[in-house]
């Protein structure tokens, strides 16, 4: 029995089941979208949710089923010229909440995500004023943390990462080709494209990004980037995910950044047992049918038993429960799936 | 003097807060720091970071469009819609 907290363009679902039959919840937070989940070290489940009517908010939730909006979530000063467009992600590092935002930037709550403090100095960065949006806005979108460090992951900027607690940042994209190719000859310290981030929890230096301009891995947390895509059908991508446990890396790779669907709508994620150096398709069940349809970098998950799923635009569910070795298609249909999260 | 204020079902089934208040205020600003001190999760939803009205949020007073300084008369009835506006 699995429970699998789903984020769409209209609103959150509860699926829940084994096998053939699932059940669906929903939908909570009605004609909103969900834009992210995540958990407070209190152990209170989170959900982010955005209105083009009436902006951002984040619910609270012991189980996932009934939610408790919070008053105040991240928002930029009073006359900074900045719009809180979406949260992104919530990362909890056991001792702080940190929240990824569009209009990019970095927050950080001490309270399980009662009230948020901006973190200037990544911020207010001195690069901040050569900072351009992706297709997808302006957003910080990944925060990963180790004893002393964080990384934060911004489009369309790059990966910065603070080693002294996130009161300094240093752009580390070194190997990566900037979005702009003009720019390739004299590499920019900013305007990097960067999708996803994973990590290794026991060798946090150890890392793999999936880029606008392909994927790539760092082994000094990101002094240095080295391009690794032997076997994938193409670079171009959201999604990159290790299994904390068995250190294998999975990713959905998507045509190209002007067609964003898999190479002639053959879906499927690809998994690497030897840190990047090879890909193949990951085991079987995947559909021979065309699947013109996206994967978007929050919309993946797993968990320790080896259950891992994925949600793409086209509001359709892939699950494995043996590690990504047989894969199949839920039956639910969902609006665009943003967000996905395994429960239990 | 009282002012009803309504507001639509999309934010009010969201956020958990009643459709309907009595409040006071004689201007909409006002009236509208009258609601959030009884919902203080509304703020951030109905005004942007530079304390104004949201773009796609539409207030009426008595039918009529307001704005934040718009002055709100005594037993007046304010509405709040979002604009027909998304997909």
């Amino acid at each position: 029995m699995k429970r699998i907290a789903v984020g769409t363009e209209k609103g959150a679902y509860l699926l829940g089941g084994s096998g053939s039959s699932w059940t669906v919840e929903g939908p909570i937070f009605p004609g909103w979208k969900v834009t992210a989940f995540g958990r407070a070290g209190d152990g209170f489940h989170l959900a982010a949710v955005g209105s083009n009517w009436f902006g951002v908010g984040i619910h609270r939730s012991s189980d996932e089923a009934s939610w408790e909006p919070t008053d105040t979530p991240p928002a930029w000063p009073e006359g900074s010229g900045r719009k809180m467009e979406q949260i992104w992600v919530f990362h909890d590092d056991g001792r702080r909440l940190w929240a990824g935002v569009a209009e990019a930037g970095l927050f950080v709550s001490d309270d399980g995500a009662a009230t948020w403090d901006p973190v200037p100095g990544l911020n207010e960065h001195r690069t901040r004023g050569e900072w351009s949006p992706g297709f997808g806005g302006l957003c910080a979108h990944r925060v990963l943390t180790a004893p002393g460090r964080i990384w934060v992951g911004i489009s369309a900027v790059g990966c910065f990462r603070s080693d002294d607690g996130g009161i300094t940042w240093e752009p580390k994209n070194r190997g990566v080709p900037p979005v702009d190719t003009a720019d390739e000859a004299e590499p920019p310290e900013v305007g990097y494209c960067i999708h996803g981030l994973a990590q290794d929890p026991v060798s946090p230096d150890r890392m793999w990004r999936q880029d606008h301009r392909g994927v790539f891995r760092t082994t000094d947390g990101g002094d240095t980037w080295q391009r690794i895509e032997e076997g994938l059908p193409a670079g171009f991508g959201f999604v990159i995910w290790r299994h904390p446990g068995t250190g294998r890396l999975l990713t959905v790779p998507l045509h190209s950044d002007g067609n964003r669907v898999p190479v002639d709508g053959r879906l499927r994620a690809y998994a690497s047992d030897d840190d990047g150096d090879s890909w193949q398709v990951a085991g079987t069940g995947w559909s021979d049918s065309p699947q013109f349809t996206g994967v978007l970098r929050s919309a993946f998950d797993g968990d320790d038993s080896g259950a891992f799923c994925f949600g793409t635009t086209g509001g359709k569910i892939w699950l494995t429960e043996d590690s990504g070795e047989s894969w199949r298609q839920l039956d639910p249909s969902f609006p665009r799936i943003a967000a996905i999260r395994i429960v239990e | 003097m009282t002012v009803r204020v309504r507001l639509p079902r999309v934010l009010t089934d969201t956020t958990a807060v009643a459709s309907r208040h009595e409040v006071t205020g004689a201007t909409l600003g006002e009236v509208l720091e009258s609601l959030f001190a009884d919902a203080p999760g509304l703020r951030h939803h109905l005004l942007d970071e530079q304390g104004r009205i949201r773009p796609h949020v539409l207030v009426f007073v008595d039918s009529v469009r307001a704005d934040i300084d718009s002055a709100v008369g005594p037993d007046a009835e304010v509405q709040v819609l979002q604009a027909v506006s998304g997909g």
